[in-house]
């Protein structure tokens, strides 16, 4: 009886996978024949072994970016590492669409043979901007897209001078449209103008790669030596040329407090979320915050109430620390290799406010004003300077601001953190400047 | 053949010694291909239009760079037209606000565009600046006296002319065709006073890259009498911030009780600077009276007739 109701439902399944697929051909979804089964086609599961790169396209408008996006989809499709999005598809994405309050994720994702890149197209400034801080689409690398027959146009300025301010290091040209010009020696002429445009806005203009091509060629499958071929050069040259970020295992620890315990007949035991690093018994530590500072050793992690050989990034773990007692730490400390990070009360940030849509205030706020500064595990008052050439801060902007500590806590470069002020959010931001504390600012805490 | 293919090796061995010899390569090396090249990029590099266009007005007047020249700007203004035309209804509601106070009168004019990235463009901001002045020579031009107030529609900024000669919609399209977004003039307004009054103004956002003229993402200007000696200009920069800062809607009176958080009422508001106060007690205090304000943001009015 069990017998024949298994057989029964698989026979059920078996039929219900193949309505899928048949659903799945017209999708034209490129895994090839006989990789194919059937349970990756019921939902098909993210695989993790490639590393993933962000990148994005930028130029001026009507160069080719989206014809771009859709050729690289193309000929990926055809090697088994993408789905097809026609032109069509990329452009009228409700995601772009939908652009107001949320941030627009990339849309787009390929796998060459090397990596998995998601791809993001460019909306606006100030969403690029406002991605670089709140950290939700982070650019790893670009192509820039020129058209072969205008050279680079306003929008191409001012998109590489965003690429520059949003910190990103490599460029990718992409020449494109080579097809519609005749006279070979013109893109060269074009290439020299970008060269000299990318050492104007500090890119390195010799070592930065150009490839020659048409979009359009690729996707309409001619002349492959400027279609196809090109695209898979470009993809190779953005695999050789763009480096992977750096992994957060490779970093030295940190560990914020999240609670303290004591155990009897052990000692004291920290708990938290390993943000970086890896750690282990016998690593020595030093403990940062508060206007504190101890160090000591570990001399043991645990993980679930099992003993952990090593804790990696992202583990939630308890460590037990030699010769501190409970009153010696507290949450909001971290628990850190020693000198690696110290503790600051005056940093330069750039800030994203939010606006009354997003939960935010609604009015503008001037110097002085006293926000709360979660960071890690902690929080504390803080005092808002605005920038010389700045009055106010509306909300919906971003801004730069210098934030003062009512007591030196753990900040670095590229450290995240949230502003609230009462029982609302109201921005995010990323420090981007250590400074020295002055007398004055120690005095006006009163 | 075979000389462009010797040209081409000598080239790439060139160009790894070094950028700058590179150019110059192409500069000398050209002349013995034709002698348009080097001109090609000289156009290029003093008129900023296409590559393809600069070497298309070249061909065209056997390499005579002052014809070339005028004959791109006016193939320019016609590609600007049809540009335009073929672009017209797509959503801008990005763009800048321009102000500008002139003796006894002031303007503030909205211009969009599509993305953000064409309104930190010279040339947008530089349309801005052109558009405003024109609306400012033609306020100046009508001779009213007294408090004048008037409000101008897209089309009637169209119609103005620029102070050094063409139609607004002209340079719009010219812009338009440089610059591949729609872009849209889309309403002004312009305050005229008598003598003793003030007009107290502030730009929020304000980029200053090409001129001293305010431009930014906010603006707003209040007509007042009275106040402080001397202080006019802060004390109406202060009225201006608070009046982008808090978007009051209308007047109000100065005996009305405020209702909270939500008010729009500018008099009952409370004062964005001084919160001890609200706007009506600090003007009673500093002697002085409001008579009107206007509030600009940037691409409001596009999202309400979406709405």
């Amino acid at each position: 009886m069990t017998l024949f109701l298994l057989y029964d439902t698989r026979s059920q399944l078996q039929s219900r996978q193949t309505n899928l697929k048949s659903r799945c051909v017209p999708l034209k979804c490129a895994v090839p024949l006989t990789r194919r089964n059937f349970a990756s086609e019921a939902k098909k599961v993210f695989s993790r072994d490639k590393p993933h790169v962000n990148i994005g396209t930028i130029g001026h408008v009507d160069h080719g970016k989206t014809t771009l996006t859709a050729a690289i989809t193309k000929v990926l499709a055809e090697a088994g590492g993408a789905c097809y999005k026609k032109y069509e598809d990329i452009d009228n994405a409700p995601e772009e669409k939908a652009r107001g309050i949320t941030i627009n994720a990339s849309h787009v994702e390929y796998t060459t043979s090397n990596r998995h890149y998601a791809h993001t197209d460019c909306p606006g400034h100030a969403d690029y901007v406002k991605n670089m801080i709140t950290g939700t689409a982070q650019l790893d690398g670009c192509i820039l897209v020129v058209a072969a027959t205008d050279g680079q146009m306003p929008q191409t300025r001012e998109h590489l001078l965003l690429a520059r301010q949003i910190g990103v290091e490599h460029v990718v040209v992409f020449v494109n449209k080579a097809d519609a010009v005749e006279d070979k020696e013109m893109l060269e002429l074009v290439e020299l103008e970008i060269r000299e445009l990318l050492s104007e806005f500090g890119y390195n203009s010799e070592t930065t790669p150009v490839v020659v091509g048409s979009a359009l060629c690729a996707l309409e499958n001619r002349q492959p030596d400027l279609g196809v071929d090109a695209i898979l050069n470009l993809l190779q040259v953005v695999d050789e040329y763009i480096p992977l970020p750096k992994r957060e295992l490779e970093k030295p620890f940190l560990l914020p407090v999240e609670g303290v315990h004591s155990i009897p007949g052990r000692g004291t035991v920290v708990t938290g979320t390993l943000e970086r690093g890896t750690v282990k018994k016998g690593d020595e530590c030093e403990f940062v915050g508060h206007n504190r500072s101890f160090k000591s050793v570990v001399t043991g992690v645990e993980m679930f109430h099992q003993s952990l050989e090593r804790a990696e990034a992202g583990d939630n773990l308890g460590a037990l620390v030699r010769g501190l007692k409970r009153e010696d730490l507290r949450r909001g400390m971290v628990m850190c290799k020693p000198g690696s990070i110290q503790p600051h009360q005056k940093v330069k940030t750039q800030v994203y406010i939010l606006s009354k849509e997003e939960g935010g205030r609604h009015k503008p706020f001037v110097t002085n004003f006293m926000p709360v500064m979660f960071s890690l595990t902690w929080d504390m008052v803080c005092r808002v300077q605005l920038p010389e050439n700045k009055e106010m801060v509306m909300p919906g902007e971003d801004t730069s601001l210098t934030l003062t500590l009512r007591q030196p806590m753990v900040l670095e470069n590229g450290q995240r953190f949230t502003l609230r002020d009462g029982n609302r959010t109201i921005g995010t931001g990323l420090v981007t400047e250590i400074m020295p504390t002055t007398q004055d600012d120690l005095h006006n805490w009163g | 053949m075979a000389v462009s293919i010797l040209f081409r090796s000598v080239k790439t061995n060139l160009a790894k010694v070094n950028f700058q010899k590179h150019v110059q390569c192409v500069h000398t090396g050209c002349s013995l291909l034709g002698a348009d090249k080097a001109l090609v990029v000289k156009l290029r590099k003093a008129t900023g239009y296409t590559f393809i266009n600069c070497k298309k007005a070249l061909e065209k007047f056997n390499n005579d760079i002052e014809q070339a020249e005028s004959w791109l700007h006016e193939q320019a203004q016609m590609e600007g037209w049809s540009k335009a035309h073929k672009l017209e209804g797509r959503r801008a509601k990005e763009g800048l606000i321009g102000l500008l106070t002139q003796d006894n009168a002031a303007v503030m004019v909205e211009v969009n565009c599509e993305t953000d990235f064409v309104a930190r463009n010279e040339k947008f901001q530089q349309l801005v600046q052109d558009v405003t002045l024109a609306t400012m020579a033609h306020h100046h031009s009508r001779q009213q006296s007294g408090y004048v107030k008037s409000m101008w529609s897209a089309e009637d900024l169209t119609k103005l002319t620029m102070v050094d000669g063409p139609l607004v919609a002209d340079q719009l399209a010219l812009t338009i065709g440089r610059l591949g977004e729609n872009i849209s003039v889309r309403r002004a307004v312009s305050f005229g006073i008598p003598a003793n009054w003030h007009i107290g103004s502030y730009v929020h956002g304000a980029v200053m890259e090409i001129s001293s003229m305010p431009m930014g993402r906010y603006g707003a200007l209040v007509v007042f009498q009275g106040g402080p000696e001397g202080q006019a200009e802060t004390m109406g920069k202060k009225l201006g911030q608070h009046i982008v800062g808090e978007a009051p809607i209308t007047l109000g009176n100065i005996e009305d009780q405020s209702c909270g958080e939500s008010e729009t009422r500018l008099l009952p508001q409370t004062f964005l600077m001084d919160p001890r106060y609200t706007v009506g007690q600090y003007l009673r205090l500093q002697n002085a009276h409001v008579f009107d304000f206007m509030r600009y943001k940037c691409g409001e009015s596009i999202a309400q007739e979406v709405e």
